[in-house]
């Protein structure tokens, strides 16, 4: 197992980031100094959140789901969307469109929050003799938390940089928004109350992703008729 | 001033460079050494024996382990070299492992799994369901201690977890799919390092003397009488050796009787005219060495002082008779004499005695019984002991199947009253009188509890000799039981005759790792590798066009067209 399973995981992991920036006009833009200052402003919100956490969180023994924790979990990961937003908004990028410009801070999002919550368990865990198939979910849920901050990033860019949206799509929008913000919640809710495992989550998790990317790809293409 | 922006900006970086080797150095050492050991169960497991009889090598000669698990439902002719036998006791074909190891089949490894039952301080279960279990395990003791193994042999109790690893490891062989690097399965590791020899390995003897009183004016040194009996063990698992009827039962009998005469002899109206001397001796298995050099060891005056000793060997299981060997001729005054204070004592509490002779071969090394080592140098001695043939080498030293289910305080406690009342009408002169001196219910009761305590003490504590060291903590225990009941406490370190050897490492860890087979890992490799190619086709096409998919694998033809 060691090694080779390591290596197999690693790639689950991390190759769809390297693949979604070759594979992209990312690539051909030379967009990287932005995906780098996307995955710092990451570290700082991790950050952020964590002292966030610490202070106002109690850490209860058993696997019971509290709603008023659950909900000061939440209202600290809007923390996220506000790092998304001064990624997105704040931040001075080189000229790239803002189509290639969400995409890059997406990846750069995704891949600094892949390495910081995935790598150190791949690397102590997947190396040993013993099988599990956890490093292999655990591979797929990045690969669907890469689509969905790319979602989440595409949402954000159309509600802080785009000014003139049809009035209909807004609350679209913001609802589409706010669903993959609380993923986190949700995934937590279903394995603690219905008891969900593992693989029954990852699935649930990546069939989302798919529904948030296409409605996200939807929302946009309908905010980008008026301009032209 | 372009040079000098340039050199101080090169300065500079190699400055933040040099800065991040030590970083860079202590990653890599902090990763290389996060080498965690991850398996899913661990079992506790105890090593067969290792030791040596004069160079001849016997018991299993290794100890690590790390191979996948087979079971015996394996197919016929399949090359067991590279595994780990799993042997359940339930299961067990004596045959089988006969063959294996008198055909010196090649075997990675033998992990026999006995029922939880004989773990030591384990009383749940009754003797009779036991039975059948214990003849096995006997048997397979005898086979696995008398032969030479070169592969590792270890005992574990069965647990859920070795019992589901245990299904599933069947299963797949019954499918013929037997456990290797390329298929799959479980591998069992133990990593210890290689067994060392015990250098001079000590065995200690502890001895108790109550004094007698002496009328005025009797210038004669007292009698003594000696109660004699050997606290170690020898058994097939050293760590599992508790021997609670051969010889805890001896050792809880000598202690309750010490704790009775302490009783009598510290009033001095009641003190008998006869010294007692209580030993425990070590070295029992090995032809009793130890009885051997302590009794060397004692002041000749002393030795021949000794009126008789009484030593006890297995006196815990036994319901009607006991039997008392002797090495003397029966027709010999002495003899006659201690019988018959046996016998009516016997007698008045309700079961038989009988005699046993046994004639010493002195040119035979074989020490069966411990009066042997008194009678060859010239003390009148004689055994009690349930057992009738003489044990073999090595046998009936605490095996196995020797647990406290299997011993009786009742017969404990009738064994203590028929040594004490006999010593106590020899001492104090009441022979053929009905007289119970020790009756229940007095102040000198014997007390069931107390019985009951040491024998449940001594049924955790495994005792083989070459293993204690020289303070160790059950040696502490009984040398301070005795200093309670008796005047002086001397301890003796004796070493081990050189022709018995003893290896180390008799306890470890078993770590069961379910692993994938290669072929799983390539076959992942695969599917992966399709996947990201998938996806990048997927991106290009969306984002690119497909033109930009195929002018990716397709050369530019324009160049060589500009060559030409």
């Amino acid at each position: 197992m060691t090694l080779f399973h390591f290596f197999n995981c690693a790639i689950l992991t991390f190759g769809p980031h390297a693949v979604y920036y070759s594979a992209t006009p990312l690539s051909e833009y030379d967009t990287l100094g932005t995906s780098v200052k996307a995955a710092v402003v990451y570290l700082a919100t991790a950050l952020v959140k964590l002292v966030c956490l610490a202070t106002f969180l109690q850490v209860s023994e058993t696997e019971v789901f509290d709603p008023y924790q659950e909900a000061l979990k939440a209202m600290i990961g809007f923390i996220d969307v506000a790092g998304l937003y001064f990624a997105l908004a704040q931040l001075t990028h080189r000229n790239i469109s803002q189509n290639h410009k969400f995409q890059a801070v997406g990846l750069g999002w995704a891949f600094a929050d892949s390495v910081l919550h995935r790598l150190a368990p791949l690397w102590v865990g997947a190396r040993g003799l013993e099988f599990t198939w956890d490093y292999v979910l655990q591979g797929l849920e990045a690969n669907a938390n890469l689509v969905f901050t790319i979602s989440l990033a595409a949402l954000g860019s159309l509600m802080w940089l785009r000014k003139n949206k049809p009035k209909t799509l807004i609350p679209i929008i913001y609802t589409c928004a706010v669903i993959i913000a609380t993923m986190p919640s949700i995934t937590s809710y279903q394995k603690r109350v219905m008891g969900w495992h593992f693989p029954k989550i990852v699935g649930f998790e990546l069939v989302t992703s798919l529904v948030m990317a296409f409605c996200s790809c939807q929302l946009f293409i309908l905010c980008q008729r008026p301009s032209l | 001033m372009a040079d000098d922006k340039k050199s101080k900006h090169s300065k500079h970086r190699s400055l933040v460079f040099e800065s991040i080797y030590p970083v860079v150095a202590l990653m890599l050492i902090l990763v290389a050494c996060v080498e965690l050991c991850d398996a899913a169960t661990v079992v506790d497991v105890y090593r067969l024996i290792q030791y040596d009889i004069s160079g001849v090598p016997f018991g299993s000669r290794f100890s690590s382990l790390n191979h996948h698990a087979a079971s015996l439902s394996f197919q016929r002719g399949a090359d067991l070299s590279r595994s780990v036998l799993i042997l359940p006791l339930r299961e067990l074909d004596i045959g089988f492992v006969q063959d294996y190891i008198s055909q010196k089949q090649s075997l990675g490894g033998l992990l026999i799994l006995l029922p939880q039952t004989f773990r030591p301080g384990n009383v749940g279960s009754v003797i009779s369901e036991t039975e059948g279990f214990r003849k096995l395990l006997a048997q397979l003791e005898k086979l696995l201690v008398h032969g030479n193994i070169p592969f590792p042999v270890y005992f574990a109790f069965e647990n859920e977890e070795t019992d589901a690893m245990l299904a599933d490891v069947k299963k797949n062989d019954a499918l013929g799919q037997q456990a290797t690097a390329t298929t799959g399965g479980y591998k069992l590791v133990i990593s210890v390092s290689e067994p060392r020899k015990i250098a001079s390995p000590t065995i200690t003897n502890i001895q108790g003397w109550l004094p007698g009183s002496r009328a005025d004016g009797d210038s004669n040194q007292l009698p003594t009488i000696a109660v004699v009996a050997s606290y170690d063990t020898f058994g097939a698992a050293p760590a599992l050796s508790v021997g609670s009827d051969s010889n805890g039962s001896g050792v809880v009998a000598l202690l309750e009787v010490a704790r009775l005469f302490s009783i009598l002899y510290s009033n001095p109206k009641t003190r008998g005219r006869y010294n007692l001397l209580f030993a425990l001796t070590s070295g029992g298995p090995y032809n009793y060495e130890g009885t051997q050099k302590w009794l060397k060891s004692l002041d000749q005056r002393m030795r021949e002082s000794i009126d008789y000793a009484i030593c006890l060997n297995s006196v815990g299981s036994w319901d009607n008779e006991l039997l008392v060997h002797v090495s003397k001729p029966p027709d010999n005054a002495y003899i006659k004499q201690i019988f018959e204070g046996f016998s009516n004592v016997a007698e008045d509490l309700g079961f038989q005695v009988a005699l046993k002779h046994k004639k010493i071969n002195i040119s035979n090394s074989r020490v069966a019984w411990e009066h042997e080592q008194f009678s060859r140098l010239r003390v009148t001695a004689a055994t009690l002991s349930e057992l009738s043939t003489p044990p073999e080498l090595l046998e009936n030293a605490g095996s196995l199947s020797d647990t406290r289910q299997l011993v009786n305080e009742n017969a404990i406690i009738k064994g203590v009253k028929l040594v004490a009342e006999s010593l106590a009408r020899h001492i104090y002169g009441h022979q053929g009188k009905d007289i119970k001196i020790f009756a229940d219910n007095s102040s000198l009761a014997v007390n069931p509890f107390y019985v009951r305590s040491w024998l449940d003490l001594l049924s955790q504590t495994p005792r083989v000799a070459p293993f204690l060291s020289k303070n160790e903590p059950l040696i502490m225990a009984l040398k301070k039981e005795l200093e309670d009941y008796t005047a002086e406490v001397s301890v003796q370190h004796e070493s081990l005759d050189s022709s018995f050897t003893f290896y180390d490492s008799t306890k470890a860890s078993l770590n069961i790792y379910q692993v994938a087979s290669v072929t799983f890992d390539l076959l992942l490799l695969l599917v992966l590798g399709s996947y990201l190619i998938v996806l990048f086709s997927f991106l290009v096409i969306t984002t690119r066009g497909l033109d930009d998919l195929i002018s990716l694998f397709r050369r530019p033809p324009s160049r060589k067209v500009k060559m030409a």
